[in-house]
């Protein structure tokens, strides 16, 4: 069945999902995602960042804006209520300088520890139809082609063979004086968002990245996510 | 349906010949001189013909045919088939192999649209067109028209292969006859207008002479297939071995694979994971493909990862060594308590670790004293014996005891090489006696991993 997140943004002839929206569609599937708000103004951007906790990230949320961190877009390690104003500032700055962008709110989010990065994706290839895909963030995925797929729907016992295929699944299991990372949380990740996609068949791609593993028994969140649809479903 | 286009009890030829050297020729000397059941040639400016010493009547269409017919064999021009099928299905001919090119692979679309159509109207199941159809090693019946002096024919057995490209096909198939493989059944379905290799996988499936089906893949072709392949193969898998190698795997190869059959391709890590969600154990050359079926199709599975090497060749056994634990199959040492007992029946300088290396001066007896001592334990699931016949103190009775030692219900794979009478006709022996032989450690290996995963697979399906 249809989220109606997802029936929302069709209606309104969105090809794709606000972060806002994104990140409480992977909720509502019980995948863990940082303490977030979208906020309108400063005063509020305030009130919400004290009421998540510090530290929080600052995020700007325009629908013409699409590589965040490329235009400065991103402000993290925010302590403070001094601070959350000044990045309120700096993004509506940052909106001003990117040709016809309009702002439609700041996004607090709270700062997720140093881990692990992660992708997990999915895609809509006509003839497997919808596939999962999981990997390791940052670079090294393209360089090795290092990503394990599987067609959707999937089971559990599948989603633990895709995350041990890849060879980055050594750094999971703590390499180099690196400690083991919550595996079994990255496994319930990919497992939910295989049931949210084969849910939502109107998604016709999607990136959860970066998902961050933390320690053992510390779990795994979604930090970023971005969902595309077919608006001719 | 699929068991009479696969093994039916009589055929008619459209387009049947007494040319010698055209397609038509070579199908119709195929039947008549190989296949036991009746045969129709069907062409009008023929009559009666002596051809392979017997008088060979032709037919002026199907409707003329006295008898029913299970299968219809066309090897007419392409633009004749859509009437030809036709003709077929007033007669009521349930399944037709289309041989004849110059369809979608040729940019024909609209004619092999035609085909389908008339298909469907009349309730003909089409294999093809643009293939080279279906080899029964059982009955005879084969519609390869690739004379088996060039292509030869392989003996009945436990392989079933279904091969998207027909001179793939017609390659193995040659490849295997040399090799005495029992390829029981081999079929190539082109373009696939109609029946898929998700059908023929549950034809096989359905036959119980099949005990390994393997398939050659270059890519789907239409919307949804890989999920009905998936569901399909899953059921297969949990009860009989399906091998598959997917060729067309970088950028290059993919544009090739669009080119050579029209079809639409998704990426290889996509094919590489419906394999995996289907239990279909993955080959990455059409000899390993044949290499593990062949393991699949005489061994049990292990239980578990533990491998007993078993040497005359030092050099041989840490090759072995080296493709078991790349492979993530183990090899444990073994227990000295154990060592030391086995240490007094064998040579005094053989090294009893693992792998036990019995050593160029091993005579038969050494190997049936390791295997006997250690592969009914609990210490090992399975055994690789390499036996380099060259040393003297072997003789074929080794064969006798590698066979004998079968009774312990676990896999046995033997690695041989060498080109002396002895060593082929000691191959042949085990191989008749169902221990595969691979020339290299490293194929051999293979072949037990083979094992090891469809055992895991059948755990989990």
């Amino acid at each position: 069945m249809t989220h109606p997140i997802v029936s929302r943004a069709l209606s309104e002839s969105r090809g794709k999902l606000r972060e806002d929206e994104a990140l409480t569609l992977l909720r509502a599937y019980g995948i863990p995602v940082p303490d977030f708000a979208l906020v309108k103004n400063e005063e509020e951007a305030v009130k919400v960042a004290e009421a998540i906790g510090f530290p929080v990230v600052a995020k700007v949320v325009s629908p013409q804006i699409v590589h965040k961190t490329d235009v400065g877009g991103v402000i993290v390690g925010i302590n403070d209520a001094q601070g959350v104003r000044e990045a309120c500032r700096r993004l509506r700055e940052v909106v001003k300088r990117v040709p016809y962008a309009e702002l439609e709110g700041v996004l607090i989010q709270k700062m997720v520890p140093k881990g692990v990065e992660l992708i997990v994706g999915a895609v809509y290839d006509e003839i497997f139809g919808h596939v999962v895909a999981f990997g390791l963030g940052g670079i090294y995925t393209e360089l090795y082609k290092d990503i394990s797929m599987r067609v959707v729907p999937v089971d559990v016992e599948d989603v633990w063979e895709m995350v041990r295929e890849v060879k980055a699944y050594r750094l999971l299991t703590g390499f180099r004086g690196m400690p083991p990372r919550d595996i079994p949380a990255v496994v319930d990740i990919v497992y939910k968002f295989s049931r949210l996609i084969e849910d939502n068949p109107e998604i016709s791609e999607a990136d959860l990245n970066p998902v961050i593993a933390l320690e053992e028994g510390k779990g795994a969140y979604v930090v970023d996510a971005r969902f595309i649809l077919r608006i001719n479903y | 349906m699929l068991s009479k286009l696969l093994d039916p009890e009589s055929v008619a030829v459209v387009g049947a010949s007494p040319k010698q050297g055209s397609v038509g020729y070579v199908i119709l000397e195929n039947l008549v001189t190989r296949f036991g059941k009746k045969v129709f040639p069907i062409n009008p400016k023929y009559d009666e013909v002596e051809l392979w010493g017997r008088v060979i009547k032709f037919y002026r269409s199907i409707s003329e045919v006295p008898d029913p017919v299970d299968v219809v064999v066309i090897a007419t021009p392409a633009p004749t088939v859509p009437k030809v099928l036709e003709e077929a299905g007033i007669k009521g001919v349930k399944a037709a192999v289309i041989v004849s090119s110059g369809f979608s692979e040729a940019g024909n679309t609209e004619l092999e649209n035609w085909v389908k159509a008339v298909a469907k109207q009349y309730g003909v199941r089409v294999l093809g067109p643009n293939c080279i159809g279906v080899y029964n090693a059982y009955s005879g019946f084969d519609t390869v028209f690739l004379p088996a002096e060039r292509a030869g024919r392989p003996p009945p057995g436990p392989l079933a292969l279904i091969s998207q490209s027909g001179a793939v096909a017609a390659a193995i198939m040659d490849w295997a006859a040399r090799r005495r493989l029992g390829l029981g059944f081999l079929v190539n379905y082109g373009n696939k207008a109609d029946i898929t290799e998700t059908e023929l996988l549950e034809g096989f499936a359905a036959d119980d002479r099949v005990k390994v089906i393997t398939i050659y893949i270059e890519g789907f072709k239409y919307p949804g297939e890989a999920r009905q392949f998936l569901e399909t193969a899953k059921k297969i898998a949990a009860k009989k071995p399906v091998v598959a190698y997917k060729a067309g795997r970088g950028g290059a190869a993919q544009r090739a694979v669009k080119s050579h059959t029209a079809a639409m391709a998704g990426s290889y890590e996509m094919y590489h994971g419906l394999f995996q969600q289907a239990g279909v154990i993955e080959a990455s050359s059409v000899r390993e493909m044949f290499d593990m079926a062949k393991a699949l199709a005489m061994q049990p599975t292990p239980r578990g990862r533990r491998t007993l090497v078993l040497t005359d060749s030092g050099g041989m056994g840490i090759q072995a060594v080296d493709a078991l634990e790349a492979l993530g199959l183990e090899v444990p040492e073994i227990p000295e308590s154990v060592a030391k007992e086995l240490k007094r029946e064998l040579l005094p300088f053989a090294a009893v670790a693992n792998p036990v290396d019995v050593t160029g001066s091993t005579t038969d007896e050494h190997y049936k004293i390791v295997l006997d001592a250690l592969l009914p334990t609990p210490l090992f699931d399975m055994a690789l014996v390499v036996t380099l016949m060259q040393v003297p103190g072997l003789t074929k009775n080794l064969a006798d005891y590698l066979i004998d030692a079968k009774k312990y219900g676990k896999p046995i794979v033997v690695v041989n090489f060498g080109g002396s009478e002895l060593v082929q006709r000691f191959e042949e022996v085990l191989e008749g006696n169902g221990i595969p032989v691979y020339p290299t450690p490293d194929r051999a290996a293979k072949a037990l991993w083979a094992l090891y995963k469809y055992g895991e697979i059948r755990k989990r399906l």
